[in-house]
């Protein structure tokens, strides 16, 4: 029985050793699994899987043996079963598997497999980056590919491990540009959801989720993000590190549409406005709180504070801003409320606002405009603080707001007919002309009339000299040859004479009273009158008493200028 | 002569007009009518058919602001200009003037504005075109009058008085005249011009291929050297540069 077996022993050992590897099939398409099956008959068990390239393995290796008896013959096969697969369709190769036997070491024969395109299996992304390492591979997911500036985006980051285990070592995520990004809270993460991806199970699980707002209209593009893990760390060793890098995503970012409101700055979402002061009558100098709440589905983070537009009565400042917003896969939403403290300085009633608002809502393609109620402030002027204080105004400038043309005339506009001008105008020269030529001719007739009128002072000149000279002839003989009573006889005679002839008085009647009434009417006449009656006396004085008070030359000369001025006066 | 002057007088008050005195301010009242109604095109229409045979600088100002509102700030301003040329020194012509420029894209190198100018401009000139001349005519009148009195007057002192007042009398015909003549020079001075195309080459040389010298835009003021057959003007910018335009891309003013 020992030396049968022992007989069966060395037959055995003669028996022949064959190594085969075999497949089901040849052709799959991509996620369809292939059973391979290496065989080592008689040769023991020590072979392993041989280089399957591209290929993966998900299932295996599953043991078997066999004894069989035939014949006698004892003969034993072991084989080992693996289940593999392609993640992208093309030609792959099975290399050949090698087992060490008694003698040296046989091979198997390379395999030829032929992978198809097999229908869309799961997520097109996630078979993409399978394809990079189809053990670990992480995607990145946008909630969508195009979007409005300000809208919000959702970027995913999905992790596919096929490790049991993974502790994760650094992220290298690169700053985003230009996006405002907000991340997502996702609690703890666990890999403990299975899918399979082509065909081969993993473990998947979110381990970043951003919100995205874009900030700038056109290409925008995440970058790669590098993550490194340690693969199945246990207590006997430190694992393997793996190095997953994610698909850069592009995104187009676009501009909002033309034609939006004075007032829009940049939300875009769905909202609601209201504004509520805290109260509606206060006295000056006393601050109201103005809330003006936004809520809905928007960018809230990036509002900006609405322009009050309050009358310069009031004093503004600067808002406080009240966040109760949540970030969530679903976006932001919440309320973010301005908190503006206002402190009215004129008593009064006042309207505040209405406060507008205005924000893009993508879904209906259009700008909205929000407007809120106006608020009613009654403002009574307050006690000043009390005290000895006098209220005083705060003087401020006047501010220039706006310019603009000044505004245009009305009424008389003094039009005048175009082009034409009184200078050098026919007018012109005719008016500069005329005082010229009535000068002329004024100058002409004034020494016309000089001329003339000279000429007739001269002859009534001479002829009341002649006559003087006429009547005082017998005189002056007298008082050349220096006969007294002669003399005056003569002077006084042709004084007589005279001055009967002129006014036509007989003798007799030349006496002061009739010499003053004729003379009366002459400018001078009076003085004239006077020195003729004085003469008169004169001479008859001398004539009838021996009194000789003035030189008889000089009353001679006095007679003859009278008459000369007698002469003149008469006749002017 | 009395009868030559009759005649004269006669011709320039009684020239004939398309658009009697009645018309025109009833057009001027429909265009400050709708001006105020914010219908700009309409007060234009009816201030430019009033412009065809009036002038003066209030109606320059409202189609200046007539054309500004519309936004053609280059035809604005050259209405501010003639407006200006006839009141230099009109305070709300000023204004509107400084503010259109504002506008416009060109910025030469204009000399300084003297400080006392826009007074000196308003004593010089006035509101009214004829001032100087009607002065003249007074000067004129005043001084053969006073000259008259100085031959005709008999006292010695009152000879030597009108004497003077005749000499003093002549200095201010002759000032008058003088100013009289400078202002009618510069009312009948169209040398300065708005460019009126949006944006114009001016070449070296009249020709359409010649070397760009410089670029100018709308609204920007030039002075007009000179112009050829083929309509080129030469032009001057306040700083002294000098080129050519191809023609009807200014508007004289």
């Amino acid at each position: 029985m020992l030396v049968a077996f022992l007989m069966g022993a060395a037959g055995l050992s003669a028996q022949e050793i064959s190594f085969t590897a075999t497949v089901d099939r040849n052709s799959i398409a991509v996620g369809e699994h292939i059973r391979l099956t290496l065989t080592l008959t008689n040769g023991g068990d020590r072979f392993d899987a041989p280089d399957l390239g591209r290929l993966v393995v998900v299932g295996g290796p599953q043991y078997g043996s066999r004894m069989s008896n035939i014949n006698g013959r004892m003969s034993t096969a072991v084989t080992k079963t693996w289940i593999i697969t392609a993640t992208a369709p093309g030609k792959y190769v099975i290399g050949p598997a090698k087992a060490t036997i008694a003698r040296g070491s046989i091979a198997t024969q390379p395999i030829t497999i032929e992978v198809v395109k097999g229908a869309a299996g799961g997520d097109a992304n996630a078979a993409q980056q399978q394809r990079a390492n189809a053990n670990i591979f992480c995607t990145v997911d946008l909630s969508k590919s195009k979007a409005m500036v300000g809208e919000q985006v959702l970027v995913s980051y999905t992790l596919y491990s096929r490790y049991g285990s993974l502790e994760p070592v650094a992220y290298d995520i690169p700053p985003l540009n230009g996006f405002w990004s907000e991340e997502i809270e996702l609690g703890n993460i666990t890999l403990d959801n299975v899918v399979a991806v082509n065909g081969i199970e993993y473990y998947k699980a979110v381990i970043k989720r951003q919100l995205l707002i874009p900030q700038r209209p056109g290409r925008l593009r995440i970058e790669a993000a590098k993550l490194t893990y340690r693969a199945n760390v246990n207590w006997f060793g430190q694992g393997t590190k793996v190095e997953v890098v994610t698909n850069p995503v592009d995104f187009t970012a676009l501009a909002l549409p033309a034609g939006a409101p004075a007032d829009f700055n940049g939300a875009v979402g769905e909202l609601k406005l209201e504004a509520t002061a805290d109260r509606s009558s206060v006295t000056t100098d006393e601050a109201i709180e103005i809330r003006v709440r936004l809520s809905g589905r928007s960018n809230l983070k990036l509002l900006d504070a609405p322009k009050l537009g309050f009358p310069g009565d009031f004093e503004t400042y600067d808002p406080k801003v009240v966040d109760r917003i949540a970030v969530t896969a679903a976006g932001m939403s919440g309320s973010r409320e301005f908190q503006y403290t206002v402190i009215p300085r004129h008593e009064g009633r006042f309207e505040l606002g209405p406060i507008g608002f205005s924000y893009y809502d993508p879904q209906a393609g259009a700008y909205r405009s929000l407007r809120s109620d106006p608020l009613t402030i009654e403002v009574a002027q307050g006690s000043g603080g009390g005290g000895a204080m006098v209220p005083r105004t705060s003087k401020s400038d006047v501010l220039m707001l706006d310019a603009d043309v000044r505004y245009i005339r009305s009424g008389d506009l003094e039009l005048r007919p175009k082009g034409r001008f009184l200078f050098w105008s026919w007018p012109w020269f005719a008016g500069m002309s005329v005082p010229a030529l009535a000068f002329v001719l004024f100058v002409a007739w004034y020494r016309k009339h000089e001329r003339e009128s000279a000429d007739e002072q001269g002859t009534r000149r001479r002829r009341a000299d002649r006559v003087a000279r006429q009547r005082l002839r017998e005189a002056g003989t007298a008082l050349q040859s220096g006969e007294r009573a002669a003399f005056y006889s003569a002077l006084s005679r042709a004084l007589h004479g005279y001055l009967s002839d002129k006014f036509a008085l007989g003798v007799a009647e030349v006496n002061t009273h009739e010499l003053r009434e004729r003379f009366a009417p002459f400018h001078g006449g009076q003085a004239l009158a006077e020195d003729c009656a004085r003469l008169l006396a004169a001479c008859d004085m001398a004539r009838f008493a021996p009194v000789e008070d003035r030189p008889r030359k000089e009353l001679y000369e006095e007679a003859a200028d009278l008459i000369q001025r007698i002469e003149r006066t008469a006749r002017a | 002569m009395k009868r030559i002057l009759f005649i004269g007088l006669l011709a320039f008050a009684s020239q004939a007009h398309a658009l009697d005195r009645v018309q025109a301010d009833s057009l001027v009242a429909r265009g400050v009518r709708a001006y105020a109604a914010g219908d700009h095109g309409a007060a234009r229409a009816a201030f430019d058919s009033v412009s065809v045979e009036y002038s003066s600088a209030a109606l320059e100002l409202n189609l200046g602001n007539c054309f500004f509102k519309l936004g053609d700030v280059a035809h604005a301003i050259l209405h501010y200009e003639r407006g200006l040329r006839l009141a230099p020194g009109d305070a709300d012509l000023q204004a509107n003037l400084d503010f259109a420029n504002e506008q416009v894209k060109d910025r030469v190198g204009a000399p300084p504005a003297f400080a006392l100018g826009n007074t000196w401009a308003q004593l010089r000139s006035g509101a009214d075109p004829d001032q100087w001349a009607r002065r003249s005519l007074w000067a004129s009148m005043l001084f053969f009058t006073l000259l008259g009195l100085a031959v005709a007057l008999r006292r010695p002192v009152f000879r030597r008085a009108a004497w003077a007042a005749a000499g003093v009398a002549l200095i201010g015909l002759l000032l008058c005249l003088g100013f009289a003549w400078v202002r009618h020079s510069e009312l009948r001075d169209d040398s300065e011009a708005i460019i009126m195309a949006p944006k114009v080459d001016v070449r070296g040389e009249p020709r359409p291929s010649a070397t760009v010298l410089f670029v100018l835009h709308k609204g920007t003021k030039v002075t007009v050297l000179q112009q050829d057959e083929q309509g080129w003007s030469e032009v001057q910018l306040p700083n002294g540069n000098v080129g050519w335009m191809p023609p009807a891309t200014v508007e004289r003013i």
